[in-house]
């Protein structure tokens, strides 16, 4: 390189004022942190919330009519094609392919009627890992199998029958020919979430006796819920399956990734990372500032050895570029501090999370029905610490732009005064 | 006593300056301070030239205006017959780089960088390969008396050791004329001695040209042409009997 080696001199330069450099280490260092932890309770909130709601809801991708997001109803279906979800099953981004009848029903005891939601499903095909609320199975058990005659009832669901385990409840719905249709079911287990809305408005019914009152096909289904390693890889295998897979499930077949599929969640997830964003930025902006302040002040005290580099020859450009790259040099070691500093933090809060149950009275939120974990986790997604590590750069060589500018146009014989 | 070469030469030799007609006003609040009053010189290569005169009477405004630090407000300065008020802050940048060499009375040397480096700082600036560099300035800071310490940063080194690593900056790369602004001032007068024999063999062998600025008897003791200046204008201009020849 024609010219001297302006990283070395810049890196010098910095440790000119070691206090003065370490102050502002420190404070980048703390900005990082406060960005890592931030956006990774953040991330693994909102993958907690999403993977929540994909095992009470479709999955993280769903397979269904194409009318039915915007009319649910029980004579909407798609075909559960054996071959298609054996084929979806063996993409590398899928844990889970099953498939499901949602829709609603009205229960009758001898004491009461009270409408609700029904999932039906295949009991040897699901588990927790799937369906949330098998894990809320407080009292009884799940059906034996898919063409059972049991039913699993929320608690507070349960109540309003005033029914208890073992006893019989008549389900009514309207069929896939618009007729209606009848069945009886013996209460096999009670459910609790202590989210209100699923503990008083949904029961779990085995899929083929389900299938047999509302006179569906064997492979008939409103829903096949796929489940991913990743929420993130949604999109993609949505994609995917549409383009290969689509024809097999139906003619009219939408095939949704989560976030179109709950639109409050979407909606309540993009609010939260928009809110999170401006934070940070804020951050940013206070951090620059810090930073800005530093090479001001550094640039400022060097004015006459500036015009000393300028009049034995240094051009404005290589004076620009030795502030530049001193911002830079401060913007790396400040990520390496971040570093430091966010790994044990990191470490404790992705692996034995904050508990903010004390701070929340111990009753969780609830957003679309999906109650939030008590315990924060930490988890963050590559990209957004690639991002964090770009934006200190970005908002370091940014604060030296106006002292860096300031440099190239020192005056060497303002700045001198004398030769 | 035989007159150097360098000097017998000088009377002939090129025109390497030249200053005609320089005025240098400046303002002080509405006040209009004028420093340089129609200053016309010229300077040839290889000359050993004191300007001396009084506080105030235009010395370092001189050597600021022919080191293309500073513009003249009337007037031109040519160095080797380029006219400085036509080049732009890039070319002036580049003839300092490559055209003039500054000794500074406060040494202004580098902190960060040793006595290595702030010599061979300018040969950098210039694009020259790193093994003539390393040959060039080990040679020239062993010729200024500093062998040894080369690896020696400012803050390790006495005033005049740090005068020495500015004239070997200065020189380095082989300028066409080499400003020094009062650079005896700071030092003892054994040191002052020492580097003003150092700068007098490096004209007589190296031919480099100097032009002080001074107020020391010793620079113009040794110095071959004084140009005396009183309130920006010249009032004498000197050249020693030895150097007519």
């Amino acid at each position: 390189m024609a010219g001297p080696r302006l990283p070395t001199l810049a890196w010098r330069n910095i440790w000119r004022n070691r206090r003065r450099t370490l102050i502002t280490l420190v404070s980048i260092a703390f900005g990082t942190l406060l960005a890592v932890i931030a956006t990774g309770i953040g991330d693994s909130s909102y993958s907690t919330m999403i993977d929540h709601a994909a095992r009470l809801g479709g999955g993280h991708v769903i397979v269904q009519n194409g009318e039915y997001a915007q009319q649910p109803s029980l004579k909407r279906t798609v075909r559960a094609d054996p071959a298609a979800m054996d084929a979806i099953r063996a993409e590398p981004e899928v844990r889970a392919v099953v498939g499901r009848v949602s829709g609603g029903v009205m229960l009758a005891t001898s004491t009461n009627n009270v409408g609700a939601g029904v999932i039906a499903i295949d009991p040897a095909a699901e588990d927790a890992t799937t369906l949330g609320l098998v894990d809320s199975i407080t009292r009884g058990a799940m059906f034996g199998s898919a063409s059972d005659e049991g039913i699993i009832l929320g608690k507070k669901l349960a109540e309003n029958l005033d029914l208890e385990l073992g006893r019989k409840v008549v389900y009514t719905v309207t069929d896939k020919r618009g007729e209606i249709a009848t069945g009886l079911a013996r209460v096999t287990g009670i459910l609790e979430t202590g989210a209100l809305e699923i503990d008083a408005g949904t029961c779990l019914m085995p899929i083929d006796s389900f299938r047999a009152t509302l006179g569906y096909a064997p492979d008939e289904v409103t829903q096949v819920a796929i489940f991913l390693a990743d929420h993130r890889d949604s999109e993609l295998v949505a994609k995917r399956v549409a383009s290969e897979q689509g024809a097999a499930f139906g003619d009219e077949v939408a095939v949704l990734p989560w976030y179109e599929a709950n639109r409050d969640l979407a909606g309540f997830v993009t609010m939260k990372t928009t809110g999170a964003l401006f934070m940070e930025l804020l951050v940013t902006l206070l951090i620059t500032a810090g930073i800005f302040n530093t090479l001001f002040v550094s640039v400022m005290e060097r004015m006459r050895e500036l015009g000393v580099l300028a009049a034995i020859g240094f051009s404005s450009r290589q004076l620009f570029a030795l502030v530049v790259w001193e911002s830079v040099w401060l913007g790396l070691c400040g990520i390496v501090a971040g570093v430091l500093l966010c790994a044990w933090p990191y470490h404790y809060l992705s692996t034995v999370g904050l508990d903010t149950a004390a701070m929340t009275g111990g009753g969780g939120t609830q957003v679309s029905g999906i109650t939030m974990s008590q315990v924060l986790y930490v988890e963050l997604y590559p990209p957004h610490a690639v991002f964090i590590a770009f934006a200190v750069v970005f908002a370091t060589v940014a604060a030296g732009l106006y002292p860096a500018y300031r440099a190239g146009k020192v005056s060497p014989v303002e700045a001198i005064r004398v030769i | 006593m035989s007159a150097p070469a360098s000097a017998l030469a000088a009377t002939s030799a090129e025109i390497i300056v030249r200053l005609v007609g320089v005025e240098k006003h400046y303002r002080q609040g509405k006040i209009d301070v004028p420093a340089l009053r129609g200053l016309d010189l010229e300077v040839r290569r290889g000359e050993f030239m004191a300007l001396t005169g009084p506080s105030g009477s235009g010395k370092t405004t001189a050597l600021n205006i022919i080191g293309g630090l500073d513009k003249p407000s009337k007037g031109h300065v040519f160095v080797e017959g380029r006219d400085l008020a036509t080049m732009s802050r890039t070319e002036l940048s580049r003839l300092r780089r490559d055209k003039i060499g500054f000794v500074f009375q406060a040494y202004n040397l580098v902190p960060v960088l040793t006595a290595f480096e702030n010599a061979e700082m300018v040969l950098r600036l210039q694009g020259m390969p790193s093994h003539e560099r390393h040959e060039r300035i080990t040679k020239l800071l062993d010729d200024v008396g500093l062998a040894g310490m080369h690896d020696r940063k400012p803050a390790e080194m006495s005033g005049g050791q740090q005068q020495r690593v500015a004239i070997a900056r200065a020189i380095a790369p082989g300028p066409l004329v080499t400003l020094a602004d009062e650079p005896t001032a700071n030092v003892d007068s054994t040191t002052a001695e020492m580097l003003l024999s150092l700068m007098e063999k490096l004209n007589r062998e190296r031919g480099v040209t100097f032009i002080f600025s001074t107020h020391d008897p010793r620079v113009m003791a040794r110095a071959r042409r004084i140009v005396r200046m009183v309130d920006g204008k010249i009032e004498s201009d000197e050249i020693k009997p030895e150097i007519e020849g």
